[in-house]
């Protein structure tokens, strides 16, 4: 079994096995163009909590079978998550998007993948004003723009 | 600062809206100007149609906007539209299941959706559990096989009117009316046979140096070598599936009559350029082929003019040249004369040809009814026999009115206890036939009661006073006492309210009981309707699982789901027995 390891943005070394870090497409890549030379791997955008939840995700994910293609539509539609993953997403927004962003910049697609519909199942269901505040999101309408956009969008309401 | 939605990039929203539903994204649309940009990305929403709607009706052109570079379609109107059309169609179907009464014209507007309609119904066709699952899958199904007709009986009334339907396409409308085919659009068909042409140029791809002879021939066998042609050994010769294109292309034996064969050759030979044709042989049809003018089949040039003889061949069987003379012979030996010999060897029309198929599907069920036992096979009877009907009035031509005449009955039968969501197709397409012949009133007539009684509400029956001696109940099950069928209660008089002639006909005074018992109206398991007395009736407690097929599939007419407590159907006729 060998060994990598990776330099968090933040300077801290973790040693992986190499079948988890390769979950990741660019570790991998990078593994194969520059051959395992032994010396640490600088992950410049992840810091040291980020990137080892996003291990955390690839040791449990190992064994997975390359998942089916990416246009697989029904695959997509659904917003099921197994249950492990959904523990493993009990984490608070910041980190939430963290993992996301790692898990984007480290080609990581059935991670992306989890994260996205963690995403969409806290938006699943809600109201604008909801949303708004889930997400702290500053609303920049004036009243009439807001008006027109509810009406355009009376359609999707029940 | 922390890191909210937000700051996302722009292509993480997007997968994150891929997997949101788009009311979820029309929601977020309104929360502030960043969003509502990125939820209005035409990409976004044309993967939102493609996702979740997988029919679409012809006037939308959809294969072509989607080759079209997005921004050219207004991708989220078109899915907010079809959003409606799905929550329209889904309500209409919750309002026939509702009520017994104005289902026609509720019929007839999701009819009018077209293929739109499609996703919703193929939907609620498939839901396994629920309130009134068994209502809901029969009556999603029966709309989403007359959607299907819809499309079907056209192509024959255009071969009516003289119009060219390509012979595929005609003899493709057979299979839309048989829903165990799985097919739902002519041009379903045409992309496996296309396909097929392209798996023969593949694997002969030096069929162009070949004479024209020689090209034929070897089509024919490769056909017959892959199968696609003919019937395996063991098979019934009979058998209904064989008379389906779709089926013939699609089964794994892909087992079919002559004339089917026949029909997959000729699509072949002409996408080949041959000039290939059905012809009219008796009891065996068989493909004629004309060389290009000016030469004959090895290729050769023809001194001034002369036309060349045709090839006649057989691909049932695989092949073999079949010589001009032996099929004189075999006309000859059949009393033929020189003028009905060459129509025999002559080309057979689209027309003739869907004639001949449904005349041969009629034959198949005759054969069936005289061996019931033999019918193995997952073609539904009674949609086999409407589409023979259909096909054959449509095309039987003016000049045999006795031949209409003599099928109307079976048709309007059919229509009325099996599909009478027809109800526009039949006004649009039967009644014109008949115009000028004394049952064009007869017609009209049937079908305006036929909306008068869905107009108005059912009589009700209570269980009171006298009908308190009732004792069964609406969706029980039983066993005929003498017949030993299988049925299900759909309804009950307190005494037996047939006619004096049925009542003397049936011998209803001989009963133990006569006709002052309470009698009961079923559905049986071979689909048909009967009036059944009292002391005939032995209540059975089935399990779901013991109930023939037959009688699951068609519960659904009346019934809303199985009850595992009283081993009995729960009604969906409350309307008309408020207390069963």
């Amino acid at each position: 079994m060998s060994t990598i390891t990776l330099t968090s943005s933040d300077g801290v070394d973790i040693a992986v096995e190499r079948a988890v870090a390769e979950r990741s497409v660019l570790i991998k890549n990078m593994l194969e163009d520059l051959g395992d030379s032994g010396e640490a791997i600088p992950i410049p955008n992840v810091n040291e909590a980020v990137l080892k939840k996003v291990i955390e995700w690839c040791d449990h994910h190992k064994n997975d079978p390359p998942s089916a293609s990416d246009d697989d539509d029904n695959r997509r539609k659904t917003t099921d998550i197994d249950e492990w993953d959904q523990k493993f997403m009990q984490v608070d927004q910041e980190m939430l998007f963290e993992v996301i962003l790692a898990a984007n910049y480290l080609d990581i697609k059935a991670l992306l993948d989890v994260g996205c519909k963690t995403v969409a199942n806290m938006i699943k269901g809600k109201s604008p004003e909801e949303i708004r505040k889930t997400f702290n999101i500053q609303n920049d309408f004036t009243p009439e723009e807001e008006d027109q956009i509810r009406r355009e969008n009376e359609w999707a309401e029940e | 600062m922390v890191l909210s939605l937000n700051c996302l990039p722009e292509e993480i929203l997007h997968s994150i809206l891929c997997v949101s539903h788009p009311r979820s994204t029309a929601a977020l649309e309104q929360t502030s100007r960043r969003f509502k940009n990125v939820t209005n990305e035409p990409l976004l929403w044309r993967y939102y149609c493609k996702v979740y709607y997988k029919s679409w009706d012809k006037k939308h052109a959809i294969s072509q906007k989607l080759s079209e570079p997005a921004s050219s379609t207004n991708w989220k109107q078109l899915f907010i539209s079809r959003f409606h059309v799905d929550h329209s169609v889904a309500r209409l179907l919750d309002s026939i299941l509702a009520s017994q009464t104005g289902r026609i014209e509720k019929f007839r507007a999701v009819i009018n959706f077209g293929f739109d309609a499609k996703d919703t119904l193929v939907r609620h066709s498939r839901v396994e559990s629920g309130e009134d699952h068994l209502a809901r899958r029969y009556y999603a199904r029966a709309l989403l096989t007359c959607l299907h007709r819809s499309i079907a009986v056209p192509e024959w009334a255009k071969l009516r009117q003289g119009d060219p339907v390509p012979l595929e396409r005609a003899l493709a409308a057979f299979d839309l009316f048989i829903p165990e085919t799985g097919f739902g659009d002519l041009d379903e068909v045409r992309v496996i046979l296309d396909d097929i042409v392209s798996r023969f140029t593949t694997s002969c791809p030096d069929i162009d140096d070949l004479s024209p002879r020689e090209k034929a021939l070897l089509l024919a066998s490769w056909l017959h070598e892959n199968n696609i042609t003919g019937m395996e050994a063991e098979r019934q010769y009979h058998s209904l599936e064989h008379n389906f294109l779709g089926l013939a292309l699609t089964s794994p034996g892909h087992n079919s009559l002559p004339l089917v064969s026949a029909v997959i050759y000729c699509y072949a030979a002409q996408k080949l350029g041959m000039d290939a044709r059905p012809c009219g042989f008796p009891f065996h049809v068989h493909v004629i082929i004309t060389p290009s003018l000016g030469l004959d089949m090895n290729g050769n040039a023809l001194p001034g003019g002369e036309p060349a003889a045709p090839m006649y061949l057989d691909p049932f069987w695989g092949g073999q040249e079949t010589a001009v003379s032996d099929l004189r012979d075999r006309l000859v030996f059949l009393g033929a004369t020189d003028t009905e010999q060459s129509d025999f060897l002559g080309e057979s029309s689209p027309s003739q040809i869907v004639l001949r198929c449904s005349k041969n599907i009629l034959n198949s069920i005759n054969s069936l009814s005289q061996a019931p036992e033999s019918h193995t096979s997952s073609v539904d009877l009674v949609s086999a026999k409407y589409a023979a009907l259909w096909s054959s009035m449509l095309l039987s031509g003016d000049s045999r009115p006795m031949d209409l005449r003599h099928k109307l009955p079976w048709l309007m039968e059919l229509f009325a206890t099996d599909f009478p969501s027809d109800i526009f197709l039949i006004e649009k397409h039967i009644v014109p036939l008949f115009e000028g012949l004394f049952e064009h009133e007869h017609i009209l007539e049937s079908l305006h009661v036929m909306r008068a009684v869905d107009g108005i509400p059912k009589p009700v029956h209570r269980r009171s006073g006298e009908s308190n001696t009732i004792r069964y109940k609406v969706g029980q099950v039983f066993q005929h006492r003498r017949y030993h069928y299988r049925a299900i209660i759909t309804g009950w008089d307190s005494e037996c309210e047939a006619e004096e002639p049925w009542m003397r006909r049936m011998g209803i005074d001989r009963l133990q009981a006569g006709r002052h018992q309470s009698f009961y109206h079923v559905l049986v398991e071979d689909r048909s309707v009967r009036y059944v007395a009292e002391e005939n009736i032995d209540l059975i407690l089935p399990q779901m699982a013991d109930l023939p097929q037959s009688l699951t599939m068609i519960a659904g007419k009346h019934f809303k789901r199985w009850d595992e407590d009283t081993r009995s159907f729960v009604s969906n006729l409350r309307d008309e027995y408020p207390d069963d």
